[in-house]
């Protein structure tokens, strides 16, 4: 029976999305009155628009629907070569939801005599795509056709509606099964392989993971950490003059960055004593700055992370709300291009809407001839983050808000004009020492005022000084210094170590990083490696090294990349990963024992951590940890000394929630501090200084 | 063989991780003495209350100082 309102001879078309956000959008871009009708199955929504001839039934997935599992299902079993696609409800804990999807997205491809693919534009939307058409629609992935965008704006899907690719993109879709595959492949083994020898060992059961990425990111951070645990500090010497010019002082720094010795550091500030400076020369360099160029998504997270302190998965997540509040373009992109094609002058004057862009965006729109400054990187499948001019429909919150003039103030400042600066050194001689005065000053601002505050250029203006001149030394003063180790890894500096080695993608390296956190093996913003992380490499690093090779993994990258360009297949990646991974995995069955170990010691060393919530206030050489009474099994805070005899501090702790190191201090005392997390309630931080001022006036 | 320090397996007295901070440790005395004259004691508590210096190698330091280590 034909609904109601439905007309003769319309053709139903089964519209495919990515998220439900998208499918809003995409619905009321396509219904020709802009309002298309919401409906639900089992909970599952989805929208019916009309277009000429056409009813649409826009449907949403919720990301991937199915997932890449072995055909063994029993998990203590490795090695597993056999995978097949299932559905994630039947292979993931959590995933029950996606039952219903399935479900509702089956029984509405039922009605439909065509199937367009309208999920995100790269690798990972066209796989979960085309699994959906494949599994749930009923093998509807050859004659679905394709609708490409790269921002949810009208304008945008409708002329996509209207040029639709006759088919999806299968280099790109083999290229993505490849992926998932190969990772699933490694990951379930290598996973499996160390946790069974852990567990076989200990009769105690850890989650312990690695993968394909996983293993080479996490060996950058074990030998970055290696060089600063390892470090020795050398001494050093700095002298500097202070002068006093009208009125002023500055600080001259001697021609020599670093004095080896303290005799001869002591010499120059001896030779200076009493002198004055005299200017001997000075000199000018003007420079120019180009603008910066337009995001790809590994630079606004880098960006996001230095000014905002937003990790890359947050600034990752922040960037796809705005994406699907059609606010920027599609941002997991590689490119630095902004092809003319976005309409430049049309995305100024929207943006001029917006009080605060006003004034920037109507001085580049008296600009004759708009031209970015485009970097070199490119992405066949979208343009560089660009914001598409729409303004928010809601109050932003404080982060979406941030990112959003980020990438909004990023785009203007790509047409501004070259900044010019200039650099001045003052070389003073003071009794036959040599010590320079350094200014930097912004001459022309070109685009750094669209790029504002978002500049890193601070400016040392110097008086007006001519050759000749004498000037009273203030103050000949010698530093003290050290060497430094090499600065820890964050997560931004990670991500870009990944970029620069070319392992993992745009769209899972965020994703992995916050993996091993997750898994315990790394902590902290300045990243430090766990005992757990070190044990991990290390096993991997003495049974399969090339577990841990950037160019192993590398090399696997760019053959499931050439699959794309259709240079490969992935059959034969597919057998080269399996052989190379066989032989690695019977020998860490054959290790197990031993692996297992190492395995089970770091562990419980961790455990033992993650239990350690600071020096002992008492006898300050132990540490109080959270313990568990043999007598009552009730928990309490105790020092470490007190199995030595040394210390019988103890404080009592709430027997119910979970318990962890809170790792930072009591902001009224100064004691450690832990977190209580009990269900249905909000966190909170316990000081357990019974004296703390905190608590006076309580009960 | 363990590790003194640590109890990772070795085969020496310190375990790779340790071993390396021992080397570094006694590579470095030499540019400590060039640069501010410091006996091996001297130097092994600079180098353990400085806050550049690695964990591994304050806990090699430590372990010299309290069995009493000579270099000299």
């Amino acid at each position: 029976m034909l609904e109601v309102g439905r007309r003769m001879n319309e053709r139903t078309v089964l519209v495919l999305c990515e998220k439900p956000d998208a499918a809003v959008r995409i619905a009321k871009a396509l219904d020709e009155e802009g309002k298309p009708l919401e409906r639900k199955m089992n909970g599952v929504p989805f929208y019916k628009a009309r277009r000429k001839d056409e009813q649409l039934v826009i449907v949403p997935a919720l990301g991937h629907l199915y997932a890449v599992a072995p055909k063994v299902r029993n998990r203590s079993i490795y090695p597993v070569f056999d995978f097949h696609w299932l559905p994630k409800h039947e292979v993931e804990k959590g995933a029950e939801q996606t039952r219903v999807w399935i479900d509702a997205i089956s029984s509405l491809s039922k009605e439909a005599s065509e199937f367009v693919l309208a999920t995100d534009y790269d690798i990972e939307g066209a796989t979960l795509g085309y699994t959906i058409l494949k599994y749930a629609c009923g093998e509807k992935d050859r004659e679905a056709k394709r609708m490409k965008f790269s921002t949810l704006t009208t304008e945008e899907l409708g002329e996509s509606w209207g040029r639709l690719s006759p088919h999806i993109e299968f280099p790109i879709v083999e290229s993505g099964l490849c992926r998932h595959f190969v990772d699933a492949m490694y990951g379930i083994n290598l996973s499996r392989a160390m946790t069974i020898a852990a567990k076989t060992w200990s009769g105690r059961y850890a989650t312990l993971s690695t993968g394909r990425v996983q293993g080479p990111t996490l060996d950058f951070l074990v030998e970055r950490e290696k060089e600063v645990n390892s470090f020795v500090p050398t001494p050093l010497w700095t002298v500097k003059a202070k002068v006093n010019i009208s009125g002023s002082t500055y600080e001259a720094e001697y021609e020599k960055d670093a004095i080896d010795t303290l005799d001869e550091a002591n010499s120059i500030v001896k030779d200076c004593e009493g002198g004055t400076a005299k200017v001997t020369s000075i000199e000018v360099k003007k420079f120019q700055q180009p603008p910066p160029t337009p995001f790809d998504l590994g630079t606004l997270q880098t960006e996001a992370y230095s000014f905002f302190k937003h990790t890359p998965r947050r600034t990752a997540d922040i960037a796809q709300r705005l994406y699907l509040e059609a606010l920027i373009s599609y941002p997991r992109t590689s490119s630095q291009k902004l092809p003319p094609s976005i309409n430049y002058k049309s995305v100024l004057e929207s943006l001029s809407r917006e009080p605060r862009y006003m004034k920037l965006a109507t001085d580049l729109l008296v600009q004759e001839n708009l031209k970015p400054n485009e970097g070199k990187k490119e992405d066949p499948a979208h343009p560089a983050v660009y914001p598409t001019g729409n303004l928010p429909e809601r109050l932003l919150n404080d982060p979406e808000r941030k990112v959003w003039d980020l990438i909004v103030k990023r785009f203007m400042a790509v047409f501004g004009e070259v900044a010019i600066r200039q650099s001045a050194r003052v070389s003073l001689d003071v009794n036959g020492r040599r010590f320079y005065l350094r200014g930097r000053q912004i001459l022309k601002e070109g685009w750094m005022r669209f790029y504002s505050p978002y500049i890193r250029a601070e400016e040392v203006l110097l008086p007006s000084l001519v050759e000749g001149d004498e000037i009273r030394a203030v103050q000949v003063i010698r530093e003290d210094r050290f060497t430094k180790p090499p600065p820890r890894h964050n997560p931004a500096s990670l991500l870009k170590k990944m970029e620069e080695v070319e392992i993992g993608t745009k769209a899972t390296r965020a994703d992995i990083i916050e993996t091993l956190y997750g898994r315990g093996y790394i902590t902290e913003e300045r990243i430090i490696v766990t005992e757990l992380g070190f044990d991990v490499v290390g096993v991997l690093g003495k049974y399969c090294p090339q577990i841990v090779s950037v160019s192993f993994t590398r090399d696997l990258e760019k053959r499931m990349e050439d699959i794309q360009s259709g240079n490969e297949k992935m059959e034969h990646v597919i057998d080269t990963a399996v052989s190379q991974l066989r032989p690695i995995l019977e020998e860490l069955k054959r290790r197990e024992g031993e692996i297992g170990q190492v395995l089970s010691e770091a562990v419980r060393k961790t455990r033992m951590q993650e239990r350690i919530v600071g020096g002992c206030p008492t006898c300050e050489t132990g540490k109080i940890m959270i313990l568990y009474s043999r007598r009552t099994g009730k928990r309490f805070l105790g020092c470490t000394n007190f199995f030595k005899g040394t210390c019988k501090t103890s404080f009592p702790l709430p027997q119910n929630g979970t318990l962890k190191p809170a790792r930072r201090s009591c902001g009224a005392c100064g004691w450690p501090t832990i977190q209580v997390r009990i269900k249905g309630r909000r966190p909170w931080t316990l000081c357990f200084n019974p004296n703390c001022p905190s608590k006076e006036g309580k009960t | 063989m363990r590790c003194e320090i640590c109890g990772r397996e070795a085969y020496s007295q310190y375990c790779d991780l340790h071993k390396k901070a021992y080397e570094n440790l006694v590579d470095n005395y030499d540019v400590w003495k060039k640069a501010s004259k410091v006996t091996w004691t001297e130097y092994l508590n600079e180098v353990l209350k400085n806050p550049n210096t690695g964990l591994w190698v304050k806990e090699v330091a430590q372990r010299l100082l309290s069995s009493g280590s000579s270099k000299e």
